[in-house]
Order: structure tokens, then sequence, then C-alpha cells
């Protein structure tokens, strides 16, 4: 009777903000970013794709709970870059990763079914 | 100011494609990417299902709850899903079904007259959008023996009467919406046999390590006796050839590894979407819920003023 509506798992409620920032207070060049309703399917890709950028010193994210839909990711890096241009740096390039892949996936598959 | 740039390329190689089946490889990527768009296509690439159920009539043997959960396990020709609204976000309608934005109007009306009994099947359903429609899984079959799939049986006298409303939904919500029958990847695996060691073994030996392993990976060549490998993906990662390497006194005779940018992909659908479109708009999916987490300009101004303070802290 009070169970919650099952979309409450993906939908950002009203007044919530899907990513949040807050900056590390001891360490420099730290922060973790809240990003609400989503789960390991970005949570990992992102970090992935940060383990491979230089500048980045530690990233991680944990779902803290599996009744709490969000996740929490940590990153620090190294003064030549910030944690938000390191993130958006991921971003980009999982995006662009995205494109190459679907542009690949199509191109095959024109030749597959022309091929058979 | 932007980064140098950290993008991989992969690489696509399908093998196979059926309506609702596909097999294909996919290199120069890490295992996250090849597990988001797993997930993705089990769990949140949308789909059509009837969710709303107004029964008029209902004299057959099962319950109004019962039939109404068999009619949203029916998978429905699901083109459309991906242009088409969730009804919670929807404002051109009320929910009441009848908009073409969010939803899919299904009718059912079938009486039983004769002594035999009545099979109600999704054939049954009449859809007011002949693009959604229950999947058909004839395949060949004459009209005869292909039936749909049944709802309820009714004997003589029995009546169902309904009014069914589909909708736009994703498997994370509720299992109906899962496009995925199974979607599943393999790390390809790179095999390599020691022939100096191998040498040492006898003919017994050989088919010994051949038989120890529970699939199909080995064999002896009948022309020089040597052990090869005739089929690596038929390796389950058992460890079991290893095993018997060790036993044997021989370990190092059969290295095994998993190729860490190499997956092979399963993808089996329900029929609601061919498989091959399916892996496409798991991709499209999780191009817009990239999107959807960049930062917002708001979260950036507010930490541009913080950067002041930042400064200070980092003694600048
Ligand atoms: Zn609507």
């Amino acid at each position: 009777m009070n169970a919650p509506d099952r979309y409450e798992r993906f939908v950002v409620p009203e007044g919530v903000k899907k990513v949040s920032y807050e900056r590390d207070t001891k360490i420099m060049n730290a922060a973790t970013f809240t990003v609400e309703r989503e789960d390991h399917t970005i949570g990992n890709i992102v970090r992935m794709q940060l383990h491979r950028d230089d500048t980045v010193l530690f990233a991680g994210y944990k779902l803290p709970h599996p009744l709490q839909y969000k996740i929490l990711l940590r990153i620090q890096t190294t003064s030549q870059s910030s944690p938000m241009q390191a993130y958006n740096q991921a971003i980009n390039d999982l995006d662009k990763e995205l494109d190459h892949l679907k542009n690949q996936f199509e191109g095959e598959l024109a030749k597959y079914t022309r091929d058979y | 100011m932007d980064g140098v740039s950290y993008q991989r390329f992969p690489r696509i190689k399908i093998r196979e494609v059926k309506h609702d089946y596909m097999k294909f490889e996919l290199r120069d990527t890490d295992s996250s990417i090849a597990n988001a768009l797993r997930r993705i296509m089990i769990a949140e690439v949308p789909t059509i299902a009837i969710d709303l159920v107004e029964i008029e009539v209902n004299s057959s043997v099962l319950n109004d709850e019962f039939i109404s959960h068999r009619l949203g396990l029916i998978p429905l020709t699901s083109e459309r899903a991906m242009s088409m609204r969730f009804s919670r976000d929807c404002d051109a309608c009320d929910g009441d079904g009848q908009c073409e934005y969010c939803s899919v109007e299904f009718y059912l009306r079938v009486k039983c007259l004769s002594d035999q009994t009545l099979d109600v099947t999704s054939k049954d359903l009449l859809s007011s959008d002949h693009t959604v429609v229950p999947v058909d899984y004839s395949d060949g079959l004459d009209n005869a023996t292909n039936k749909g799939i049944i709802i309820v049986k009714l004997r003589r006298g029995q009546e169902l009467r309904l009014r069914a409303i589909a909708r736009k939904g994703i498997g994370k919500d509720h299992a109906k919406w899962s496009p995925a029958a199974t979607v599943t990847f393999m790390y390809e695996p790179e095999i390599y046999i020691n022939e100096d060691m191998m040498e040492s073994l006898t003919l017994e030996e050989k088919q010994e390590l051949v038989d120890s392993s529970p699939t199909k990976v080995f064999a002896i060549d009948p022309e020089n006796k040597q052990v090869i490998v005739v089929d690596p993906e038929a390796y389950t990662y058992d460890d079991e050839v290893l095993k018997k390497a060790e036993a044997m006194g021989k370990p190092g005779l059969v290295e095994i590894h998993a190729k860490e940018d190499s997956f092979i992909f399963t993808v089996e659908t329900t029929g609601a979407v061919k498989a091959s479109q399916l892996v496409l708009n798991a991709i499209e999916v999780l191009k817009q819920k990239l999107d959807a987490v960049r930062l917002s300009d708001d979260t950036v101004e507010a930490d541009d003023q913080f950067g002041e303070l930042g400064a200070h802290m980092r003694g600048g």
C-alpha cells in the first residue's frame, strides 16, 4: 500500500539536480559528483574512461545502497586538470566512442545484409 | 582548454543475423562498455506492452488480475517505441489511452458458443495501431497450427470482453517491457600450447588431456598426432585442462588468457524489436543517458564562484 512507485528508480524527482558537485575541502583537485537515478551502467563506464586520463590520479564510484537510486563518483586530478574538466572530458570521449561504435555497427550490418 | 582525447575506436564484426537473434564481435574497447550495452539491452531499451486493462465481462475461470497480468506479458511489435513518449511525461493527454503519442488501444471480445473449448489467444487482440500488434511467432507454420499465445480457455457460455491500453516502458520498470530474451557476452580466450612440452607426451597422455576438457576445445590432428585447438570459443573458463596439465606434472603445458578488449556478444530478443535494432537502440539509449549526466551550467557557475576561495586554498 505504501510501496514507492516503480518509476522512483529512474525518474529524477522534481527539484532534485541530476548531477551535483562537491569539492573536497581537504584534498586539492578532488571532488565528489552525485549522479541521481543512475547505477553501474553509467558509474562504471565513466570511471573506466577516467582511468585512461593521465591527469586523473583517482577515479572511483559507488552505489551507496540498492534502495538509494544514485551513485557517487569521486575524482582527483593533478594540477594540470580539474575534476570537472576530467569529468566533462570522459563524457565527451565516451560519447564520441559510441558515435563511432554506431557507425561501425551500421556499416557492418549493411555489409552483412548485402553479402548474405 | 580541452585536454587530449582518450577516445577509443571500437570495431565490430558481425557473425550471424536473424530476426530475433544475432552474434557479433566487439573489439578495442573494455568490459565496462560491453557490460553497459548488455545491461541497457536488458533493462533500458523501451518497448510497448499492455499496462492498463478495463474488464467489461469476464466469466472465464481466470480472475481479472490474472488475465491482466497475462496480457501485459504478451510481446508487442515495438519499432515505434523509441520515438514514442512515456505516458508519465506526455502533456498531450490525460492518460485515457486515446493519445497517439503515448498509448495504443486494444480490444478483445470473445465468447464461446460451442461445446468445443475455445482458446483465447494474442491473435484475438485487436489493435488500434497496425504497427503495434502481438508478435507473430508463426514462422512457416500454417494458420491451423499457429494460434498465437494462449491467454485463457473458455467453455460453452463463457465470455471475455475487455479494453487494454499499451504503453511505452523499460525493463527496469517491469520485466514485461524488456525486449531481451538473453543478452550475453564472453571474453575471447587466447589459448597457447607449449609445443616442446607437448612433444614429451605420449599419444595416450595427449588424448587424456584433450578429453579432460568438458567442452570440445582441443583435438588430436589425425595427420601428425599433435594437440590442436579446434574451437577456442567452446572454452568455458572451467580450468579443467590446466588442472589436468598440472596433475600430469606439466604446468604451463597449456596457457589460457581472456583477452580483455575482445567480446563475443549473443543477442536474442522476444521479437518486439529486431536483434540488430536492439543493439542500435542500446547505443542510442546509452548516448542519451550520457547526455543527461552532463554538468549543468549552474553547477559550473556555482563552482566558479567557489573557485576564488579554492584559489586561496591552493595558495594562489
Ligand atoms: Zn499521451
